[in-house]
């Protein structure tokens, strides 16, 4: 168990550095980037007066490392600043967007993960049949769309020529259908062919091939022993794409006008309201690093392999 | 042992061989490749794209740029095979076009972002220590970050524009060739012909020049293949988000985005230029299968 504890220990150091240099990257966007920020948030029309001020209302008048721990420790006790644009807290406006984009985020990831580990499994236990040629080809089709353009032709589908579904907004049930399929086909892709693969090799060990020798029924050896097995690396796929499916709410967002953190961002960046833009990059980088610890000390958690080591 | 001929020379030779042994491996990559039909016709597709890219001003008899008022949202026809847009342009004319923005934009953030991760990858590899620790530090720091969120939030700052595209993705994307070729540089370092290099009194400047960097070349060119269709979809993705290419720089990208106005109206402007993307990308995407598969047999089919 000591080992185990180490390895925990150093997990979760590693975390914290990481979890630094998010915070390091984040402020020096706006620092390394050509360019005086301040005026380029106020437009070529600004007084140097209100220059100055600005400056000062930000602390851009100091040297770069009290700017970053004033930032940094406003941060951890939950400021983010203000936003420019609509002169409100930034921490008030994620809060009031932050629950579209969970429901749609968490509501992809469900249908990626569901569909992906499905076709995963089928096309490994029927290998090299028809529905596994199509699961190879469905997966390569929808990592060829980028996630717009695959929005956007839904969205003609069905939205506008069959006329089944709202074409925007947030309307109830019905208008989270096309964002999600949107979000969760293209993301399914990603864990169908790891899933096979992995089922592949799990039906290939020896305990499978003892349980069936020991005459255990076929559907109870595949459900009790093979895909238990096989859906462990599965926990670190999702943490490895993460990034990816919040990156591809984002968006989506934007294609089906939903209010959430995405498509406030992306106004934020084109309206270079810094302070927004800094905040939600930071909150879903963290997201990100937090996702990682948790996938990796579930896997030694649960990892029967890595259990006996200890 | 004794008789063995220890000469400098000798030595050089034999490591030379094991060295040949070793790089053969990019023809042994290709003769795999060649049997993948996939593969094939993923060559075949970007072949095509690449023709109609360097011969878009033959290929079409409109200019990119020529707007035509009284010919505006027109359907196809024979004159307009693919219609034209709100402004009364050629809309195939403009993929064609497209094909060159995308083509280059799309080599340029692989070269850009290829540069800095292969080097650094070598460095971290190689010298392995703090250097190891502090590059690969910078890395799980980037990979933490959705990159299309990271690049577009620079791209936003620096303003649009193909070489802010190019820059912000480059500066984003560059951590999955220095992880790629940091393992790499990890087997080759404790390779026999290596340690014989250096037993041969070889500097390590001249190993990491003549023996790692030669070795290391062939899963750079991989590597750039199989990344090619990730460059093509951000950069699409960032001129509809509105940081990337403008109008009226022909870009598949914000001419998808240009024509969600008129998708009723008009439906080929948007369609044609995903249709245009899709093929491209999947054409890519069947390559860096096919090389995937040659590279490494086990997860081959069958």
């Amino acid at each position: 168990m000591a080992k185990k504890k180490r390895y925990f220990i150093y997990r979760i150091l590693r975390t914290i550095i990481t979890a630094f240099g998010v915070t390091l990257i984040t402020f020096l966007i706006l620092h390394l980037t050509p360019g005086d920020p301040v005026k380029i948030m106020l437009g070529p029309y600004a007084t140097e007066e209100n220059v100055a001020a600005l400056r000062a209302k930000y602390k851009l008048d100091q040297p770069l490392h009290i700017q970053y721990i004033s930032w940094i420790s406003n941060v951890l006790k939950g400021d983010f600043g203000t936003s420019i644009r609509y002169d409100q807290p930034v921490s008030e406006l994620i809060a009031s967007r932050a629950g579209p984009t969970l429901v749609l985020t968490g509501s992809g990831l469900l249908i990626a993960v569901v569909f992906g580990v499905l076709l995963g499994v089928m096309a490994a236990l029927k290998r090299n049949s028809i529905l596994d040629y199509f699961s190879t080809f469905q997966a390569m089709f929808w990592i060829s769309m980028p996630a717009f353009w695959l929005g956007i032709l839904l969205l003609y589908i069905f939205g506008l020529r069959l006329r089944l579904v709202p074409i925007g907004g947030m309307l109830g049930i019905t208008s989270l259908i096309l964002p999600v399929l949107t979000l969760g086909l293209r993301q399914e892709a990603w864990f169908a062919r790891p899933m096979r693969a992995e089922m592949l090799e799990v039906l290939n060990q020896d305990y499978i091939k003892t349980a069936k020798a020991k005459g255990l029924k076929y559907g109870y050896v595949i459900w009790k022993h093979a895909l238990r097995n096989a859906l462990i690396p599965i926990i670190t796929m999702l943490a490895l794409r993460l990034p990816w499916i919040i990156g591809g709410s984002v968006v989506v967002e934007v294609v089906f006008s939903w209010g959430g953190l995405g498509s406030l961002l992306v106004n934020s960046v084109l309206a270079r309201d810094y302070p927004v833009v800094q905040s939600i990059l930071l909150l879903m980088a963290i997201l990100v690093v937090l996702a990682n610890l948790a996938a990796d000390l579930l896997y030694a958690v649960i990892d029967p392999r890595i259990r006996t080591e200890g | 042992m004794e008789d063995k001929d220890l000469s400098y020379e000798n030595v050089r030779d034999e490591i030379n061989k094991l060295k040949r042994s070793k790089s053969s491996q990019l023809s042994l990559v290709w003769s795999r490749f060649k049997k993948n039909k996939l593969a094939l016709v993923g060559f075949i597709i970007v072949s095509i794209v690449v023709f109609i890219a360097i011969f878009a001003p033959v290929l079409t008899p409109y200019e990119p740029f020529d707007t035509d008022p009284f010919n505006r949202l027109k359907p196809p026809s024979w004159e307009h095979w693919v219609g034209t847009d709100a402004m009364g342009r050629d809309v195939l004319t403009r993929l064609f076009y497209g094909a060159r923005i995308a083509l280059i934009i799309g080599v340029l953030i692989i070269l850009f972002e290829g540069a800095i991760g292969i080097l650094l990858g070598i460095v971290s590899g190689f010298f392995g220590g703090f250097v190891d620790v502090i590059i690969m530090w910078v890395v799980d720091v980037l990979r933490s970050f959705p990159v299309i969120l990271l690049a577009m939030a620079i791209a936003g700052i620096m303003g649009q524009g193909i070489y802010n595209v190019v820059i912000a993705l480059g500066l984003v994307g560059w951590t999955t060739y220095a992880r790629m070729v940091r393992s790499k540089i990890l087997t080759i370092k404790n390779s026999d012909y290596v340690e014989a290099a250096y037993s041969i009194g070889e500097s390590r400047f001249s190993v990491v020049l003549r023996y790692i960097m030669p070795n290391a070349i062939p899963t750079a060119i991989i590597m750039i293949c199989i990344m090619m269709p990730t460059a093509l979809i951000a950069s699409a993705t960032l001129s509809f988000l509105g940081v990337g290419v403008q109008p009226p720089t022909p870009s598949w990208g914000s001419m998808i985005s240009a024509g969600r106005d008129y998708l009723i109206m008009a439906p080929w402007i948007s369609t044609s230029a995903g249709i245009f993307i899709m093929i491209t990308v999947l054409g890519f995407n069947f390559i860096g299968d096919g090389l995937r598969d040659a590279l490494d047999p086990t997860t081959k089919r069958n």
